[in-house]
């Protein structure tokens, strides 16, 4: 595939549970972190040089990714790239996507590629890169940017809405913008191709401009200095940008339609293996309506709710509307709704934790509560 | 190429048919058999070997190896595939001097793969096989050879007495040193039943492989003709002791009773293990499971990628499943990609891979707790027709 990937791990604002990880790190779904998605998608377009930028708490990253194996990334020539802060060679900190790319000009100038996809971490799909890469030469113009309708509600801040006519052509670009209802959101994915990419970073960092969204799609498509292709994403998109979204999308897992087309629509998600035996159920659980990831232990009750590995739900507890990450264990006894238990958590034996929908109770890493 | 001499490294014998499993095997061979929800039988002596620290497994193979190879490819898996270690399928092959050809028995495999062996220059050799479920440190077998400066040390179990003409059978002194082996012997002298498990002195079995080779009426086994060679040319062999979990799964009874074994809250072999004794396995790369609002879930694995629209007891569901609703799964095996169509009632039965089972369709029967339990089977990919029957201990 003549195309790179760069991969944005983000900065997280989702509380607590990012805290101490970046988005990208951020586990969803039972198994995966959110890098899954974006990787995994890359590897099923036969994306074969991938950069990942981040800023910090890389280190629990490069843990889950490793060389790359389990994408098949794990090359000769390409493969994985991490991108970290050592390497930049101006700035403290990235005030922006481009000061961040601006920072590996070299790696970028470097590649043998001819187009760059760009992806970000916190809106996740499982979408078929190929055919928007194609789209994308086909349509002649120099930005793609992938979008998705009904996400803009006059409500949800966009960091990048897009207007379109009848004929797909946009109409309207906004920035940082509570776009309404007729407006389509950026899926932070982006085709361009690379040589026009380090033209224009070289001439923004010049002139002080680092922001991908503003001042490189919006200002160059005002100035008409440059042609927009707005795709449109006819599958699932989760904007996992806030707790509340982060819960209600992984709750949305449950339905099958949407976890099919989250996991096997165009291709699989991959993610580290753990090698954990298959998940236990005992003599006395009761389990409805659940997502299930390998080497849980379960014998108590648990409802709608997302039970990532290793989790251990003891006898009479009572589990509801919770998500539960690697290794935690609740004890006997103990009754959850609406929580979000972080991973390594222990819950004691009969402790009560009662969230709301949208506003799930956090447990922090490690603790015990 | 650079190959680093190796103290220790591991044949495992993974070509035998294993016909007594039946249409399990008829397309492939009895390592690649699905086990334990995830795993393949042979990923119980691969990863042994792992958590040993024996990194350089040579696998022999000569039976349907097509899914076998495709299973072990370069060894990633099982960490097996780094600059210092291998996992290196060795098939039969043809050679100029015409002292090749199929493998005739167990140790012309070896023989045939002395080349192999020797660009290790190991001074031990494990000699495995590919059809056992257990968990065992051959680090600690092979110190204990060490320990006792021997030729060939032999893992061996105790087996019931009444049991005990249907294995080889070790007789040994009260120091554990071999002075007699038996196959399968008449009248047995002890109960320690030898497991397949061989740790030899490279230079010594070199020279023995060479001599059986030689040898027009041998048959080239290592239990029929290896052994006792050995033994009656002086060399000091010892029984090493192992009392944990093993299993012979090389018929269709004991494959689903190990399968059943992994049940309960102190099951009888405890898969899940710490760091050092995980079963590693390759990944599917298949969604978490789900577990429907209307699923029973009662005393089971349940596999990643598996949804559960039905009631599943005292069961296996492995990989990428699907139990349909008012389906009912029990006492039974089901093997990856396995379909369970609503209503489908499935009793005491091992589902081979990708088989599908009809709606309202009956597998199997229900047995009285001491009675004889008849094990219905489906081969993979086959199909038992909606509303039809498939009785108990019948295969398709």
């Amino acid at each position: 595939m003549n195309v790179m990937g760069i991969i944005f791990t983000n900065d997280a604002s989702l509380g607590a549970l990012t805290d101490k990880r970046t988005m990208a790190s951020l586990p969803f779904g039972g198994r995966y972190r959110q890098v899954d998605f974006a990787l995994s998608n890359m590897s099923a377009a036969g994306i074969r040089h991938i950069g990942i930028f981040s800023r910090h708490n890389y280190q629990s990253l490069m843990n889950h990714i490793g060389a790359g194996e389990e994408w098949g990334l794990e090359l000769e020539e390409g493969g994985l790239e991490y991108l970290t802060p050592f390497s930049m060679s101006t700035t403290d900190i990235y005030r922006g996507k481009l000061d961040a790319l601006h920072s590996v000009m070299s790696i970028l100038e470097k590649s043998r590629e001819e187009y760059v996809v760009l992806i970000d971490s916190a809106i996740i799909s499982n979408i078929d890169l190929k055919h928007v890469i194609k789209c994308h030469i086909e349509s002649g113009k120099d930005i793609t940017v992938v979008t998705k309708t009904g996400i803009a509600n006059g409500k949800k801040q966009l960091d990048l809405a897009v207007k379109v006519d009848e004929n797909g052509e946009a109409t309207d670009i906004a920035v940082d913008y509570v776009a309404p209802a007729d407006y389509l959101a950026s899926m932070d994915i982006f085709v361009l191709s690379k040589k026009w990419l380090v033209q224009r970073i070289k001439e923004h960092i010049a002139r002080n401009l680092f922001h991908m969204d503003r001042d490189l799609v919006l200002g160059l498509w005002q100035k008409n200095a440059a042609t927009i292709h707005v795709y449109q994403f006819p599958g699932i998109a989760m904007y996992n940008e806030s707790v509340e979204e982060y819960f209600r999308n992984s709750m949305a897992l449950i339905d099958k339609k949407t976890r099919h087309d989250m996991f096997g629509y165009n291709h699989p998600v991959f993610t580290r293996v753990r090698d954990r035996v298959p998940s236990f159920y005992g003599e006395n659980c009761e389990v409805e309506n659940c997502v299930v990831a390998d080497g849980c232990i379960l014998e108590g009750e648990v409802e709608n709710s997302i039970l990532f590995r290793n989790v251990t739900i003891c006898e009479g507890a009572e589990v509801e509307d919770c998500i539960i990450m690697n290794d935690t264990v609740v004890g006997e006894g103990a009754e959850l709704k609406y929580v979000i238990l972080d991973k390594d958590v222990t819950v004691r034996p009969g402790a009560k934790l009662c969230g709301t929908p949208s506003n799930p109770i956090i447990v922090k890493r490690g603790e015990t509560v | 190429m650079f190959f680093q001499k190796k103290r220790c490294i591991a044949m495992l014998l993974a070509g035998g048919q294993g016909s007594r499993l039946k249409v399990l095997t008829e397309n492939t061979a009895k390592p690649a058999v699905p086990f334990g929800g995830k795993y393949r039988i042979i990923d119980f002596p691969l990863s042994n070997c792992v958590n040993s620290g024996i990194d350089t497994v040579g696998i022999l193979t000569q039976y349907q190896p097509l899914e076998l190879n495709e299973y072990i490819g370069n060894g990633q898996p099982w960490g097996l595939n780094k600059t210092h270690s291998c996992a290196q399928v060795l098939p039969p092959y043809e050679r100029h001097d015409k002292k090749s050809g199929w493998y005739k028995g167990t140790a012309n495999a070896i023989y045939q793969n002395i080349d192999f062996i020797d660009r290790f220059d190991p001074e031990y050799v494990v000699v495995l096989s590919g059809d056992h479920i257990y968990k065992m440190d051959y680090a600690a077998m092979v110190a204990y050879h060490e320990k006792h400066n021997a030729s060939c040390t032999i893992a061996v179990r105790t087996v019931p007495l009444e049991e005990a003409s249907r294995f080889g059978i070790l007789n040994t002194n009260p120091d554990n040193s071999i002075y007699e082996f038996e196959e399968k012997p008449k009248v047995p002298k002890s109960t320690n039943a030898s497991m397949g498990i061989y740790v030899f002195n490279w230079s010594i079995l070199r020279q023995a492989l060479i001599n059986d080779e030689e040898d027009p009426n041998s048959s080239n086994d290592f239990g029929k003709n290896i052994i006792p060679t050995l033994l009656n040319a002086g060399h000091k062999m010892m029984a090493y002791i192992f009392d944990g979990y093993w299993k012979d799964v090389g018929t269709i009874d004991s494959l689903w009773e190990a399968n059943m074994e992994l049940l309960g809250k102190n099951p009888e072999f405890d898969i899940r293990g710490d760091e050092h004794t995980k079963i590693y396995a390759r990944n599917s790369a298949l969604p978490s499971s789900y577990i429907d609002e209307e699923a029973r879930t009662v005393n089971c694995f349940i596999a990643e990628g598996s949804e559960v629209y039905g009631t599943v007891r005292h069961s296996v569901i492995s990989v990428g499943c699907t139990i349909g609703e008012d389906a009912l799964v029990e006492d039974s095996v089901v093997m990856p990609g396995v379909v369970i169509e609503p209503g489908a009632i499935v009793r005491h039965a091992i589902l081979g891979e990708n088989s599908r089972i009809g709606k309202n369709a009956v597998v199997g029967g229900a047995f009285k707790p001491n009675e004889k339990k008849k094990i219905s089977v489906t081969s993979k990919g086959a199909v038992v027709e909606a509303n039809t029957v498939l009785l108990p201990g019948d295969m398709l």
